[in-house]
């Protein structure tokens, strides 16, 4: 986790060359994913916007990285919380729009960390399918329902962004069906009573 | 002879010999041998205990242990085949008349077959073949406290793992739901069962 420093601040002055408001809130925008500081695409189209040279926008760049980041990790959700982080020698308009930019932005970039954090392959889809077995080698002829599940799982922690979905398949009996639904239901009850304290 | 409702199939020799076989047993060694039959039948895999069964009878009734195994094995016959065709207990008695068991000894073993017809058939059933079966469900579920990104969180989430058996092994399958995830899986779960009931 990244710490702010003082060339983080002075990296953001950079900014003051920005042409218009909207220009920073799409560079602070784009900053925030984890590639943004290492883009080269990302650096020169920013260098270009403010006329700087490319080194001085990639610095920018992880700077506003850095501060989103910050923002987010503290979970800092007031103009004051935020507005403390800078020093005191920091531009103050530049300063003040730069932590609007931030507060817009922060709700949206915590359920998107929230979304890309580590965790087991996520479910994907669930499907079934109710059978009824007629016959078979061991008995001639019978009426015996059976339950097809289908769940697709998603695993994100393939390098390269490849992300494998994998199917599994599997057959219950009503006996199953009856014990997994009993477990089920024990996890609802003890969810709502989690959420009733 | 009479054509047998248990198999289509002409029986050889042998068997028909070893079912007229079975008169020469006493009242009462037919009923114990009966019931280590029946043993078997409810719980096939305990071949072992089986045959124990069989060598402490032979030893018993003062017989050698080898006929008697292949005696039994083709009594084995008329229930995997009754099970097979669903049977009744009166058609079970009629093939045994019609093999030329004594009528009493039929009538003792259809009527064993009539006491236990429900297990045997769950048995039958549970050994049909099933793809994927699921054999174990397990779970945990939890708060995330913190992460790298956010230093302070309280995202509830929930961790399956399924055990399905895949041949002679079993596979573990690991999965995590968001709690809408699981609403809607348990919903799912329960049309399942509801279509499941409509059915038995």
């Amino acid at each position: 986790m990244a710490t702010l420093s003082e060339e983080h601040f002075s990296a953001l002055q950079l900014l003051l060359k920005a042409p218009s408001k909207d220009a920073v809130r799409q560079m602070c925008a784009d900053s925030f994913s984890s590639g943004a500081p290492e883009s080269r695409r990302l650096a020169e189209s920013t260098a270009g916007t403010l006329s700087v040279s490319s080194t001085e926008a990639k610095q920018l760049l992880t700077a506003l990285h850095t501060v989103a980041h910050y923002v987010v990790f503290h979970n800092l959700a007031s103009p004051e919380q935020i507005l403390a982080v800078f020093p005191d020698t920091f531009h103050s308009s530049l300063k003040n729009l730069i932590t609007k930019i931030l507060l817009e932005h922060s709700t949206i970039w915590t359920n998107e960390a929230i979304a890309n954090q580590i965790s087991l392959p996520k479910l994907v889809e669930t499907d079934w399918r109710v059978d009824m077995k007629t016959a078979s080698d061991s008995v001639s002829r019978m009426a015996v329902p059976t339950c097809l599940v289908n769940m697709k799982v998603q695993d994100f922690s393939c390098a390269g962004g490849i992300d494998s979905v994998s199917s599994v398949t599997m057959e219950l009996s009503k006996e199953t069906l009856d014990t997994m639904l009993d477990g089920l239901g024990r996890i609802r009850d003890q969810l709502s009573t989690v959420a009733g304290k | 002879m009479l054509p047998l409702q248990f198999t289509k199939d002409p029986l050889p020799e042998a068997v028909t010999t070893d079912f007229q076989n079975l008169n020469k047993f006493s009242e009462q060694q037919f009923a114990s041998l009966t019931e280590i039959l029946y043993q078997f039948l409810l719980e096939p895999k305990e071949t072992d205990k089986f045959l124990a069964q069989l060598n402490e009878f032979a030893g018993e009734n003062g017989m050698s242990a080898g006929p008697l195994r292949s005696l039994i094995k083709s009594v084995l016959l008329l229930p995997h085949g009754a099970l097979k065709k669903n049977l009744t207990a009166e058609q079970v008695k009629e093939d045994l008349l019609n093999l030329g068991v004594n009528e009493d000894k039929a009538v003792h073993f259809s009527n064993q077959w009539k006491v236990h017809s429900a297990v045997l058939s769950r048995v039958a059933v549970g050994q049909t073949l099933m793809v994927n079966q699921l054999v174990d469900m397990e779970w945990k579920f939890g708060v995330t406290v913190g992460t790298s990104e956010i230093q302070k969180t309280g995202n509830i989430f929930l961790q399956l793992k399924l055990i399905i058996r895949k041949g002679n092994s079993t596979e573990n399958v690991y999965m995590e739901l968001t709690l809408p995830q699981f609403y809607n899986f348990l919903h799912e779960m329960e049309r399942a069962k509801a279509a499941l009931d409509c059915f038995s």
